[in-house]
């Protein structure tokens, strides 16, 4: 019990100590290579108030914070980020984003700036694993064990950051940011580094991911339906299940990726390809050294860029991509209709709906099989409903983690949300639940079953 | 000998080899803007001196101060900035790259200083009367003309010395003095400093001043009142 306190609790420590420890020597030599060493110390406050902000919350035995809220903070935070990041770029590239530039100039201005970003960049995370802490300690029921073995974790992070910096100085590391690509580099450490639940969900791809994937499908999805006419021969729903292809899985990972990596592609196309601007100079040479050094750092900044471009794309594919696709679908259970009422029993030898997986029924009707999904929500509630939407061909739901998923347009339903009708949502189907058993109307699933399946 | 306020300072230079001395206390200064040949008959070490001076080779002791800068100090890193920006050499063999063009191999000596420029390269190779000559490769050319691209290349960077070592070494009576020529021409026109290194007693009457060596050291130093050709 102690041995596992003591890993799982300095895995979260030592992550979070070598991340700071990254975002501070990348900063600070950006700093160095800028001369604005002075601006450091905005740096050290906005840490040091995350951390202690951070750690207040290890204080409350029970968090008044939930952990889906403070994931989602974090998820903003590295939108944020990208953002930031994607607009900086973008200005880098020739394009005049900063209106208030002469305010920009102003050193209070950068000074806030500063302190606002690395709040916003460390808080989340800081808050996010004291609460996961928190829960550790409650869980294992050892306070002190836990805080001491974060502790720990934090130190050997910071002992290996301070040996690394004390061998190498590897402070020309500098050269290479620019404000728009140390934006990315935050945006890129925030996406690999967050996360609050250790090391089972270090990284944020999967929601991204997902989020993309949403995005994508309710854009396609909506217009769709917009433009759907009932009857129509030809702009009838089943005419354009097709369309599904387009906001499958696969097709919205790849055109989110694009979408991910449209700017920092811009910024390389503008930078690199660019022909280099002339430079005053009163001889040949001073004209040719001038050029060359544009170039050198040019060349030099456009790396960062390129390595965030191949980190996403690879981590996309080789990390996220099996995480987001992977759905648990269930094989249906064969049920019966008596006296027009179908009994699905709430726990027998085989099956006990209340263990929070999704539970499938189907019987077969006038030749075709109709399903029926059960799944237990967060309030210990069932929520009952067809397997399949208003929208979609029935191809039915699977699970992944709190999320029903449409195993049609992969549209994620978070499972809490279960009973609302319309759009993506499963068809809720009223039953009566008691005596251990679900009771529903086999009208009230055939009807709404020839709805949803009716091509309209 | 010396003088602290001089361009190019040797001092006490000495270069041993296993069995034998090259250089054995060698000293001397040389001007900005001058033209100064150094003689001797073969192994007299006048070659060693200027490798030596263009950091191409280290001495066993003694000091080679360039502008400030004590050439022997620099490590390896820095020499190659110090030789990128301030030395030109010419050699008595080309040295040119064969399946460059004329421009290409100029254009070389830029891309390694800073990047190149075609133009620029170009206008280089003109001022030394191969503007019809461009893009021929070193094969299609004379060796006087091959020693031209030699010295479009050793001053397309500017620097503030040129180090010639037998550059006329391979050519008959005739290119030689067009090689001369031109280099006095530009020399004026330029300021830079010259050490030329020779056994030609006709190559010698051009410049400033003439260094005698022998057996590794420094026998005779001449300045020459009223050089060959002249404003």
């Amino acid at each position: 019990m102690i041995n596992s306190i003591i890993y799982e609790a300095q895995l979260i420590g030592f992550k979070e100590g070598i991340k700071a420890g990254l975002v501070w020597l990348v900063f600070y030599s950006y700093l160095l290579s800028n001369d604005r060493k002075s601006l450091a110390k905005s740096f050290y406050t906005g840490i040091s108030l995350s951390l202690l902000l951070g750690l207040s919350f290890l204080l409350f035995p029970e968090s008044p914070v939930s952990g889906d809220f403070i994931g989602n903070i974090i998820s903003m935070s590295f939108a944020l980020f990208l953002i930031f990041s994607g607009a900086a770029l973008y200005h880098a590239s020739g394009v005049d984003l900063f209106v208030f530039r002469d305010g920009m100039r102003s050193e209070f201005v950068i000074r806030t700036l500063v302190f606002s970003l690395t709040v916003i960049f460390f808080l989340p995370d800081f808050t996010g694993s004291a609460v996961y802490l928190n829960e550790l300690a409650e869980l294992k029921e050892n306070t002190f064990m836990t805080a001491v073995s974060a502790a720990a974790g934090i130190m050997i992070a910071a002992v290996i950051i301070f040996s690394f910096v004390r061998l190498y100085k590897p402070f020309w590391l500098g050269s290479f940011f620019a404000f728009p690509q140390l934006l990315l580099f935050l945006a890129m450490v925030k996406l690999f580094g967050s996360g609050i639940k250790g090391i089972s969900e270090l990284s944020l791809i999967p929601s991204v991911q997902r989020g993309f994937i949403k995005f994508i499908h309710d854009l396609v999805h909506q217009t769709f339906v917009m433009l759907m006419v009932p009857d129509h021969p030809l702009l009838k729903k089943t005419t354009w299940d097709f369309i599904g292809t387009f906001f499958g899985p696969g097709f919205a990972s790849i055109a989110s990726l694009f979408i991910l990596l449209a700017l920092p592609a811009l910024f390389i196309n503008h930078t690199l390809f660019r022909p280099l601007p002339e430079p005053p100079a009163r001889t040949n040479i001073a004209r040719r050294k001038t050029r060359a050094l544009m170039l050198s750092d040019r060349r030099k900044k456009a790396v960062p860029v390129i390595f965030f471009m191949v980190f996403i794309i690879s981590a996309w594919f080789s990390y996220g991509g099996e995480k987001v696709l992977q759905v648990y679908d269930p094989e249906p259970r064969p049920v019966v209709a008596d006296n027009g009422v179908i009994v699905i029993p709430l726990k027998d030898p085989v099956t006990d709906v209340m263990d929070g997986r999704l539970h499938k029924f189907s019987f077969v009707h006038e030749g075709e099989e109709v399903r029926v999904m059960v799944i237990k929500k967060a309030d210990n509630s069932l929520s009952v409903c067809l397997d399949a939407c208003e929208i979609c061909p029935p191809s039915g739901y699977g699970q992944r983690d709190d999320h029903v998923v449409c195993l049609y347009c992969s549209t994620p339903i978070p499972v809490n949300t279960l009973g609302r009708a319309g759009g993506c949502n499963p068809v809720p189907l009223a039953a009566d639940i008691g005596d251990g058993f679900i009771r529903i109307e086999l009208k009230e699933i055939i009807k709404k079953w020839g709805f949803v399946n009716s091509g309209r | 000998m010396t003088n602290n306020k001089s361009f190019i300072q040797v001092r006490n230079l000495v270069k041993e080899y296993k069995t034998a001395y090259a250089l054995r206390g060698v000293s001397m200064t040389v001007e900005k803007g001058q033209w100064i040949n150094i003689m001797g008959p073969s192994g007299s070490g006048k070659s060693t001196l200027l490798n030596i001076i263009g950091g191409l080779d280290n001495s066993t002791s003694g000091d080679v101060i360039i502008d400030s800068t004590d050439v022997e100090a620099l490590d390896e890193d820095h020499l190659a900035i110090f030789r990128r920006e301030q030395i030109g050499f010419i050699f008595q063999q080309s040295h040119l790259i064969p399946y460059l063009t004329a421009v290409e191999n100029v254009m070389l000596a830029q891309y390694f200083h800073s990047m190149a420029d075609e133009e620029e390269a170009g206008e280089a190779l003109k001022r030394v009367g191969l503007g019809q000559r461009l893009h021929h490769r070193p094969s299609q050319l004379s060796g006087g003309e091959q020693q031209r691209i030699c010295i479009a290349r050793a001053l397309i960077n500017s620097p503030g010395i040129l180090l010639a070592d037998e550059p006329t070494g391979n050519l008959d009576r005739d290119n030689t003095e067009i090689i001369l020529e031109l280099l006095d021409s530009i020399h004026r026109e330029d300021h830079f400093t010259i050490v030329l290194v020779t056994h030609d007693p006709f190559v010698s009457k051009w410049g400033d001043r003439v260094l005698q060596m022998e057996d590794g050291h420094i026998v005779g130093d001449e300045f020459i009142k009223e050089r060959v050709k002249g404003a």
